[in-house]
C-alpha cells in the first residue's frame, strides 16, 4: 500500500521549503494537510469521534462513562482534554489507544480506525504516573521499548535521553529516579518512534517547580516539530499557557470544545476612577456591568465586549480622573467550574482578578472591590 | 484488530483432538513403565494419603516414611512399624526393600517371651511377598524371599518353596550361587529327579563359564562346588535307596534307609501353671539335632491343620493377626533320646488369648526339615522312619511321618474350674518316663564310648 | 516476533528479582542439600530415598513457583499500568500474553536448572559410585518435570486472563491435581466393564481431553531401578508432543479472552 502521506512529503519537502524558507514551518502546514491519491487536499484531523460511547453494565444497570462525544483534535496542535474525576477521560483515551472498545459510535486516530496497529506506530503514549520495571536501567528501559518498534538503534536512544537531560543518569536504575526524572524517560520512550500524536496523562503531575516547567517547554517544542500533542490534565494554568484548543467533558458528555481563546473570551474590565458624580455612575449601571461608588470613588466592572473608550471619554468628560484599568480574563478555571459543577454552579461568579502572572493594580491608591452577585 | 475466533476455536478442537491421540498412546506405555503397577491396592489409604500417593509425589512420601519406620525398629517400636509397612508398599510398590524387610519384620519380629515367633503373623507376610513379587516381576529378590519364608519359616509345604523358587530362577537378575537353593528346595519336595536336572543345569552352565574365563577363581570355585554337590547328591540317593524305590528293586538290597528305624515316640503334656506347660517325652534316636515340633492350638480353628495352619490364604494384605486365635509352634530339642521343655505362655496374653474351649497339642517330626546326616537314615520321605504308635501317612501325602495330637481344655490350660486344684497331665499311649535323661548336661553319644548306655 | 523475545527477556529480568519466588527457590535448595540426612539406611535404600525426595523436592517447588510466577503477570501489569505503554507500541495483545508466557518459562527454567544442578551434585556426593550414566538418568526427571511445569504454567497463564491472582491460584492448582490424579481414576472407570457406557464414555472423554499431568511423572523409573523400561523414546517423543499441543491450546484460549478483555 502506498503512504501517500509520506510521498507527499517527500515532495513537498522541497518545495515548501523553498516557498516557505522554513522546516519547521513547512511540517505545521503538512500536518494540516491531508494528501489523497489525485493530490485532493483537506484538512485532516488527528483524532475523530463521533457519537462515541462506552456503556458499562453494573449492578444497577447499564452506565454510560462516555455519551455521543464527539471530539476533534488537529493535526499539529496541542489540545487539552479536561474534566473531572470520572468524567470519563481516561476512558476515552483508552478507546483512541484501541485498549478498549466502544460500545457504539466511530473513533478514528491518524486517519485509521481507533486500535489499528499502523497507527501504533506512529503515535505514542506517556500514561499518569507510570510505572517501569525497576530493575532497569532508564537506557535500558528505552531500549526495550524501542524494540517494541523493531528499532535497534542505541545511540538514538542516548540521544532522546539526552534530549530529555537524563544523559547522565542513564545508566542507574530507575528505581532511584525521582518523580520528574522518570516523567523524562517516559517523555523519551514517547519520541522513540518519532510519532506524529503524543497521547500525554497528567504530563506534569505531581513535579517540582523546575521539571513542570522543562516539561511544558518540551511539550511546547514538540508542536513546534510538528507533532499532534493530545493533554490530559488538572493542571489547568499548564493547559491555559500552552494549549490551542481545548475540549471539557463531564459525566461522559462533551461542554465545551474550541479554541482556548474563543472559550475564553468575555472577559471584564475593571475602571477606577475618582472625582466622579453620583449621576455619571448611575448612567453607567446596567445589566451588564457592576458599578461601586464610594465618596466620589467610581469601580466600574464592564465586560470587554462593552467598549471602554466610550466609559472613559465618558469619565473624563465628567470631570473624573481615570485611576486604574484593570482587564480580567475569563479563566479556563472558570471555565471549568462553570461546565462542570452542576447544580453547585456559583452564579456568575466572580471572574479572578489575575492577569497572567500577577495580581497588580495599574495606578495608585488602594482600590477596594467588593463581590456582588451579578443577576443572571 | 481483533482476533478472528472461528478459526482459532477450530484450531483448539484440531490440536485437541490430536492431543488426545498422544495421551492414549503414551497412557500404556506410562502404565507398564512408571506407574505404580495396577495390584498394588490403594483403597485402603486414607484420603490424604491417596491425594498425596497420586499427585506425583508418592515416592518421595514413602522415602520419608520409610526413614521413620527405620528409627521404630532402632527403638524396638515394631508395632508401630506395620502400618508403615503398609502405607509404603501402597504408595510405592517399586521399593523392594520395604517388601522384603516388611515380610521378615512380619514372619520373625514378633514373638513372646521365650523367642517364639507369632505364627498368625505369617500367612500376612506371605500375601505382602505376593504383592511385592507381582508389583516387581522383573526381579527375582521377592520370589526369592518369599519362597524363603516357606522353606525356612514355615518349615513345611516345600512344594511351594520349589515353585517360588522356580520363577526367582527365571529372573534374569537371579546370582549363580543363588540358584543352588531351589536344588535343596526339590529334595525337601521329596523331587529327586528335579533335583539332579538342576544340578546337573547349573553345573554345564558353570562349567561353560569357566570355559569362557578360566581364570576367574569364582568360576572355578563355582564348578567345584557343583560338581561336589551333585556327587554327594548322587551317592545319598543311591545309599538311601531312592534309585532303588524308583527303579522298584529297594526290596532287594541294602540301603541306609532299610529297615524303618522305630523311633519310639512318647510324650506327656503337664499343665504346672496356668498356660505354663511342661513337655518331655521320648525320642529313640541317638544323634543330636532332631528337633520335634510341638503345636497348641485351638482345637476347632478353621484355618487349623494337623500342626500346621492354612499358610497361604489370599492376596489381600491384612497385617492384623487372627487376634482370637491361639497357636503357639515351638521345637522340642532331643538330647539323650529325650526331649524336655517347658512353655511358658503366660507372659504373652496378646499372643495367646485362649478364647476358645477346647485345644489341641500336637507333636510332629518330618524328615524332611532335618538334617542330611538324619535323612541318610530316615529318607527324604520317611522310608527309613517308623513308630509303633504314631507313624501317620495321612497328615502330610505321599510321606511317612511322626504326629500325635493331645486334647486339653482351656479349663485345664488355665487351671481354673475344677482343674484349679488338680494338675492336668495328658500322655500319648506308651509314654516312656525321660527320667533324669532331660537334665543330664551330659550328651551321651554311642560309639565313642566304653561305658554302657544309661538305663532309668 | 521481537516485541515478543523483548516483552519475554523483560519478564524473565523482573521474575528473577521477585523475593518471593527467591525465596521459594532458596527453600527448594535448602531442602536439596539436607536430603542426605535421611539417607541413614542400606546402600539401595539410600539411594531410592535420596532419588525419591530430592525429586519430590524439585517437583513440588518448581510446581509452586510455576504457579506463583505466572498467576500475577497479567494483573500486575494491568495494575501497574505497564500495559498501556506496551499496548500503545505497535504490539498484538498475543505478541504480549506469548512474550510473558516464554519469560515465565524462561524463569522457570533457569530456577529448576539451578536446582538441578543442586541436585545432581549431592547425587554425586553421596553416591560416589554412581555412573556418568546413573547421573544422566537422574537427570531426566526434572527434564520432564520442566515440560509439566511448563504446561502449568500455561493453565494459569490462561485463567490469568480471566480470573484474580488468589483464585487463579486455587484453580491451577486444583487443574494440576486432577490432571496428576485422573489418570488411574478416570482410566479405572473407563475400563470398569460394571459401568454404563455412557459413564465409561464420559470417562473417556475427560480422560483424553483434561491435560494429563501424571504421565511426566517418571521418577518411579529412576527411583526404583531395576525394572525394564519399554518404548522409551516414543514415550519421551510422545509426553514432549503433548505437552506442547496443550501449551498451545491454552495460550491460543487465553490470546482469545485477553484480546477482547478490557484492561
Amino acid at each position: 500500500m502506498i503512504d501517500w502521506a509520506r510521498l507527499a512529503n517527500l515532495l513537498r519537502y522541497g518545495f515548501l521549503e523553498r516557498a516557505l524558507g522554513s522546516t519547521a514551518l513547512h511540517l505545521r502546514w503538512y500536518n494540516r494537510i491531508a494528501i489523497f491519491p489525485g493530490g485532493l487536499c483537506l484538512l485532516n484531523l488527528a483524532i475523530e469521534t463521533k457519537n462515541l460511547t462506552k456503556t458499562y453494565k453494573t449492578s444497577s444497570g447499564p452506565q454510560s462513562v462516555v455519551k455521543d462525544l464527539d471530539l476533534q483534535v488537529e493535526r499539529g496542535e496541542i489540545f487539552g482534554f479536561l474534566g473531572p474525576n470520572g468524567a470519563g477521560k481516561t476512558t476515552t483515551i483508552k478507546i483512541l489507544l484501541g485498549i478498549i472498545d466502544s460500545t457504539s459510535g466511530e473513533a478514528s486516530v491518524l486517519g485509521n480506525p481507533a486500535g489499528d496497529i499502523e497507527s501504533h506506530r506512529k503515535l505514542s503514549y506517556l500514561p499518569e504516573k507510570p510505572y517501569y520495571y525497576e530493575h532497569m536501567t532508564g537506557m535500558e528501559i528505552t531500549q526495550f521499548y524501542a524494540s517494541l518498534f523493531g528499532i535497534k538503534d542505541r545511540e538514538l536512544c542516548e540521544r532522546l535521553l539526552n534530549r530529555v537531560n537524563l544523559g547522565n543518569d542513564m545508566n542507574r536504575p530507575i528505581s532511584q529516579y525521582s518523580k520528574g526524572m522518570q516523567q523524562r524517560v517516559g517523555l523519551a520512550q514517547s519520541l522513540l518512534n518519532d510519532p506524529e500524536l503524543l497521547f500525554l496523562d497528567e504530563p506534569t503531575g505531581g513535579l517540582d517547580p523546575i521539571a513542570h516547567i522543562e516539561i511544558r517547554d518540551l511539550i511546547l517544542k514538540f508542536r513546534d516539530e510538528g507533532r499532534t500533542v493530545f493533554i490530559s490534565s488538572h493542571e489547568l494554568s499548564d493547559v491555559e499557557r500552552i494549549c490551542d484548543r481545548v475540549a471539557i467533558i463531564n459525566k461522559g458528555e462533551m461542554v465545551h470544545q474550541g479554541r482556548l481563546d474563543q472559550l475564553l473570551s468575555g472577559g471584564r474590565i475593571e475602571i477606577t476612577a475618582d472625582n466622579v458624580s453620583e449621576e455619571l455612575s448611575a448612567k453607567l449601571r446596567n445589566d451588564e456591568s457592576t458599578v461601586s461608588f464610594k465618596a466620589g470613588r467610581l469601580i466600574a466592572d464592564i465586560p470587554d465586549s462593552m467598549k471602554p473608550g466610550e466609559v472613559i471619554d465618558a469619565i473624563r468628560a465628567a470631570g473624573g480622573e481615570v485611576v486604574s484599568i484593570i482587564p480580567r480574563r475569563k479563566r479556563l478555571e472558570d471555565l471549568f467550574l462553570e461546565s462542570v459543577a452542576g447544580d453547585n454552579v456559583i452564579k456568575g461568579r466572580k471572574l479572578s482578578k489575575m492577569t497572567d502572572d500577577h495580581d497588580d493594580h495599574v495606578g495608585s491608591g488602594t482600590a477596594t472591590t467588593t463581590e456582588e452577585e451579578v443577576s443572571s | 484488530m481483533r482476533l478472528k475466533r472461528t478459526p482459532l476455536l477450530a484450531s483448539i478442537v484440531a490440536l485437541v483432538a490430536v492431543g488426545g491421540v498422544l495421551n492414549r498412546t503414551a497412557y500404556p506405555i506410562w502404565v507398564s513403565n512408571y506407574s505404580p503397577r495396577v495390584d498394588a491396592d490403594i483403597s485402603g489409604l486414607q484420603a490424604d494419603q491417596l491425594l498425596i500417593a497420586l499427585a506425583g509425589f508418592r515416592e518421595m512420601v514413602a522415602g520419608i516414611l520409610w526413614v521413620r519406620a527405620d528409627t521404630f525398629f532402632d527403638e524396638g517400636n515394631y508395632d508401630a512399624i506395620l502400618p508403615i509397612i503398609r502405607v509404603v508398599t501402597m504408595l510405592d510398590p517399586k521399593q523392594i526393600d520395604v517388601y522384603a524387610t516388611g515380610m521378615w519384620h512380619i514372619a520373625y519380629n514378633f514373638t513372646d517371651e521365650q523367642n517364639r515367633s507369632d505364627r498368625r503373623y505369617i500367612p500376612s507376610a506371605l500375601a505382602l511377598g505376593s504383592e511385592g513379587a507381582r508389583n516387581n516381576d522383573y526381579t527375582y529378590e521377592l520370589f526369592f524371599e518369599t519362597g524363603w519364608l516357606w522353606y525356612h519359616k514355615i518349615d513345611d509345604d516345600y512344594d511351594n518353596a520349589v515353585d517360588w523358587w522356580e520363577q526367582a530362577t527365571e529372573r534374569k537378575d537371579m546370582q549363580v550361587a543363588r540358584k543352588n537353593i531351589l536344588a535343596m528346595a526339590y529334595l525337601r519336595a521329596g523331587k529327586f529327579d528335579e533335583a539332579i536336572d538342576h544340578y546337573e543345569g547349573l553345573l554345564a552352565n558353570a562349567q561353560a563359564e569357566l570355559k569362557k574365563n578360566p581364570n576367574e577363581f569364582a568360576n572355578r570355585q563355582n564348578v567345584d562346588t557343583l560338581e561336589g554337590n551333585l556327587d554327594n547328591l548322587l551317592v545319598r540317593l543311591a545309599q538311601r535307596g531312592n534309585f532303588a524305590i524308583k527303579g522298584g528293586y529297594y526290596d532287594q538290597w541294602s540301603y541306609d534307609t532299610r529297615p524303618p528305624y522305630d523311633v519310639g515316640f512318647s510324650a506327656q503334656v503337664t499343665v504346672e501353671d496356668s498356660k505354663v506347660l511342661r513337655v518331655e517325652g521320648t525320642w529313640g534316636v541317638q544323634p543330636v539335632g532332631t528337633r520335634v515340633r510341638i503345636v497348641l492350638r485351638d482345637r476347632d480353628y478353621a484355618s487349623g491343620r494337623p500342626a500346621a495352619m492354612v499358610w497361604a490364604r489370599s492376596n489381600q494384605v491384612d497385617l492384623d493377626p487372627e487376634k482370637n486365635v491361639t497357636f503357639m509352634q515351638d521345637g522340642l530339642f532331643v538330647k539323650n533320646q529325650a526331649f524336655f521343655r517347658r512353655v511358658d505362655m503366660s507372659r504373652d496374653p496378646t499372643m495367646y488369648p485362649f478364647s476358645s474351649d477346647n485345644y489341641v497339642v500336637e507333636f510332629y517330626y518330618n524328615p524332611r526339615s532335618g538334617p542330611p546326616h538324619i535323612q541318610d537314615r530316615f529318607g527324604y520321605s520317611g522310608e527309613g522312619l517308623t513308630d509303633k504308635n504314631y507313624l501317620n501317612t495321612e497328615v502330610r501325602e505321599g510321606q511317612r511321618v511322626i504326629f500325635a495330637s493331645l486334647e486339653l481344655t482351656r479349663d485345664q490350660l488355665l487351671r481354673q474350674g475344677e482343674w484349679s486344684t488338680k494338675v492336668p497331665i495328658v500322655r500319648t499311649k506308651g509314654y516312656v518316663a525321660t527320667g533324669s535323661r532331660q537334665t543330664d548336661e551330659v550328651i551321651n553319644v554311642p560309639g565313642l564310648r566304653n561305658e554302657p548306655e544309661p538305663t532309668e | 516476533m521481537n516485541a515478543v523475545l523483548s516483552i519475554a527477556k523483560t519478564t524473565i529480568g523482573e521474575a528473577i528479582r521477585r523475593r518471593v519466588l527467591l525465596v521459594i527457590l532458596l527453600i527448594g535448595v535448602l531442602f536439596l542439600v539436607i536430603a542426605p540426612g535421611l539417607s541413614v539406611l542400606s546402600a539401595r535404600q539410600n539411594y531410592t530415598v535420596l532419588t525419591s525426595f530430592t525429586l519430590g523436592i524439585i517437583q513440588l517447588t518448581s510446581a509452586v513457583i510455576a504457579i506463583v510466577l505466572t498467576v500475577y503477570l497479567l494483573p500486575n501489569e494491568v495494575e501497574r499500568r505497564t500495559i498501556y505503554t506496551i499496548l500503545s507500541k505497535p504490539v498484538y495483545r498475543w505478541h504480549f500474553l506469548l512474550g510473558k508466557y516464554l519469560g515465565a518459562v524462561g524463569a522457570l527454567a533457569m530456577m529448576m536448572l539451578l536446582m538441578s544442578t543442586v541436585l545432581v551434585l549431592v547425587f554425586k556426593i553421596m553416591q560416589r559410585d554412581a555412573s556418568m550414566e546413573d547421573v544422566m538418568r537422574l537427570a531426566t526427571a526434572p527434564i520432564f518435570f520442566f515440560v509439566q511445569m511448563s504446561l502449568l504454567a500455561a493453565v494459569a497463564m490462561f485463567f490469568s486472563t480471566f480470573v484474580s491472582p488468589i483464585v487463579n491460584i486455587f484453580l491451577s492448582g486444583g487443574v494440576y491435581l486432577i490432571g496428576t490424579l485422573f489418570s488411574p481414576v478416570f482410566q479405572d472407570l473407563s475400563n470398569n466393564k460394571n459401568l454404563s457406557p455412557a459413564v465409561k464414555g464420559a470417562a473417556t472423554l475427560v480422560h483424553t481431553v483434561v491435560p494429563n499431568f501424571a504421565q511426566y511423572n517418571i521418577q518411579s523409573g529412576i527411583i526404583n531401578r531395576g525394572p525394564e523400561l519399554r518404548s522409551v523414546e516414543l514415550y519421551y517423543a510422545t509426553i514432549v508432543g503433548y505437552a506442547l499441543i496443550y501449551i498451545t491450546v491454552f495460550l491460543i484460549a487465553g490470546m482469545m479472552v485477553f484480546d477482547r478483555k478490557e484492561v
